[in-house]
């Protein structure tokens, strides 16, 4: 913000000549969205009413990929996985995040001892899986390790459903720790001294500061923290693919991983293109709680 | 909680947190002939470096390493201009309708990928950039244009407006202010939303699968992800090896640069 008086007519005037030349410095940005994302945007939710391998002329069958789509178990099964990645990754890695963030928040070396939960995240969902992986395998590290403490009837990670989900979210709760308790951090120390002052002079402290003062001020950042969160888990496609392919059978795909399949493996680009729209309605509700947090803050230009 | 009980939990889930790193480090590093998949946890030799150049030489990940170094420099380096230049149209130049425009940018960001897959092998079939890498540079380039506008029209946001009248008393030409004026103060921004480009484009595994095939074009991840489904048993430490080489990058450039990684975020979330 500015504390200049509004601009005279003769500084308006002025200023025409460059307003007319703001079209061309738009224009690469604009070119390259409309062309790149929003004409294949349109041109799949087209195929998704069609039948189409790739070869030919796409056939109109309206909404018989839709039908089709919820008539299949196999992609009910998708959807519950879907929903259990979006629980998952909610719960536990935003939970620990914070947790992270509220311990070393204030604290002497706390980025030091931030640093560890960091280093996961810099890793690739390929690199995560081609670790736990290894990890995970029968007879793999966690196998050897629980065999020293005695227990040897260990359940196989990453064939028996919904087991199999449950420890790839936990893997991939593993990397997303360290950018939650990195966002948690930036969002605590951006709250006012004078409030926390005056809480801890009224005798707040430990839980009772945190849920009167601490999670009330963050409250913006959550949501920003939790849509973002939603958003990717929505989208989980990586990890899977590198650590069970879906498998086994189908039993541990997720919505992401079905389109991919259905359009590439099996060639069914309408039948995709339908879970791509499908997956793309489900992803623009969760962002609308997402993207009000982050147009509203700053509006206009 | 006292500051020794706090540093005491924090160190002690610190080095749990560590363990998949330790695993991955200790077994990258094991010959073939030295690596038994029932003792994980014990180091034994050290081969790292010939289990490395096993993994350049048995997937052709030498000469993807070189492309996806290409995509993730080149890629971001344009995207951060052409959103730089859609920001500084909206906010320094008042461009008619500027936040319908700048919502056409960043909702390019809102859809899944998967919406775009289809047309774009299609397409790019069709015009023959299909495994090349002119394909890979334009697309990365796209998807990462939205995020990048976002950031800079944040941060144009927050410059005064009187610093833009001044250049125009001088009586520079827009494009002048535009690079000489505009950019070295958002030098700061433009590195933090590269990097965090970078990193994307670095690990972007789901683009590379659809759009390319042969070794020089493919994308890191996607050599490495093959690498893992035709070799496994006795090789396993050469595939480790293999994801400690391109996980490498992106950690050693998130650690020196967490500053700026952590004001991309916030600059990006705010």
């Amino acid at each position: 913000m500015t504390s200049e008086k509004t601009p005279t007519a003769k500084s308006a005037r002025r200023r025409d000549p460059y307003r007319r030349s703001a079209a061309g410095f738009i224009a690469p940005g604009v070119l390259l969205v409309a062309v790149l994302l929003y004409l294949p945007l349109l041109w799949t939710t087209f195929l998704s009413f069609t039948e189409y391998n790739g070869l030919g002329d796409p056939e109109w069958i309206a909404f018989d990929n839709y039908v089709e789509m919820f008539d299949d178990p196999e992609f009910l099964g998708s959807v519950f996985n879907t929903l259990l990645w979006v629980l998952g990754t909610l719960l536990v890695p935003v939970g620990i995040g914070l947790g992270i963030a509220l311990l070393t928040w204030n604290l002497k070396g706390g980025s030091w001892l931030r640093l560890p939960f960091l280093i996961p995240y810099a890793l690739s969902g390929i690199g995560v899986g081609v670790i736990w992986s290894f990890v995970l395998s029968g007879d793999g590290a966690l196998d050897q390790a629980l065999a020293a403490f005695g227990v040897t009837d260990t359940p196989r990670w990453l064939v028996d459903a919904p087991l199999n989900t449950v420890v790839m979210i936990l893997a991939t709760a593993w990397q997303g720790v360290g950018v939650n308790a990195l966002l948690f951090t930036i969002g605590l120390q951006s709250i006012p001294k004078e409030p926390l002052e005056a809480a801890r002079m009224d005798g707040a402290n430990g839980f009772r500061l945190f849920r009167s003062i601490l999670w009330p001020m963050l409250r913006p950042l959550t949501a920003v923290v939790v849509g973002l969160s939603i958003v990717a888990s929505l989208k989980t496609f990586d990890i899977v693919q590198g650590m069970t392919k879906g498998g086994p059978g189908r039993d541990s795909e997720t919505l992401a991983l079905t389109m991919y399949k259905e359009s590439f493996v099996n060639t069914e680009y309408g039948l995709g293109a339908a879970i791509a729209v499908f997956l793309t309605v489900v992803t623009l509700v969760a962002s609308i709680l997402y993207l009000r947090q982050q147009l509203s803050s700053k509006h206009g230009g | 909680m006292s500051r020794v009980i706090r540093t005491t939990v924090l160190s002690v889930l610190g080095l749990f947190w560590l363990i998949p790193v330790y695993l991955l480090v200790v077994n990258a590093s094991k010959s073939p002939e030295a690596f038994s998949s029932k003792d994980s946890w014990l180091p034994a030799d050290f081969a790292l470096f010939d289990n490395i150049s096993e993994a350049m030489r048995l997937s052709g990940m030498a000469e993807s390493a070189a492309s996806t170094l290409l995509y993730s420099v080149v890629s971001p380096a344009l995207a951060v201009l052409v959103g730089a230049a859609a920001g500084f149209a909206i906010v320094a130049l008042r461009l008619r309708h500027g936040f319908a425009w700048f919502v056409v940018i960043f909702g390019g960001t809102v859809f899944p990928l998967q919406m775009i897959l289809l047309p774009l092998m299609d397409s790019y079939t069709r015009i023959e950039v299909f495994d090349t890498q002119l394909g890979m540079i334009i697309v990365y380039t796209a998807i990462s244009i939205p995020f990048s506008a976002f950031v800079m029209r944040n941060f144009f946001t927050g410059i005064a407006n009187n610093v833009f009248e001044a250049a125009v008393l001088d009586g520079a030409s827009t494009w002048r202010i535009f690079s000489r004026v505009y950019l070295p103060m958002a030098k700061s921004a433009l590195v933090a939303v590269f990097i965090l480009q970078a990193t994307f484009i670095w690990n972007d595994f789901l683009l590379g699968l659809v759009l390319s095939q042969s070794d020089s074009v493919r994308p890191i991840m996607t050599s490495l992800s093959g690498m893992q489904s035709t070799y496994g048993g006795a090789q396993m430490s050469v595939v480790l090896a293999g994801g400690l080489l391109v996980s490498l990058p992106t950690v050693v450039l998130f650690l020196f640069t967490q500053k700026f990684f952590a004001r991309g975020l916030a600059l990006g979330q705010y």
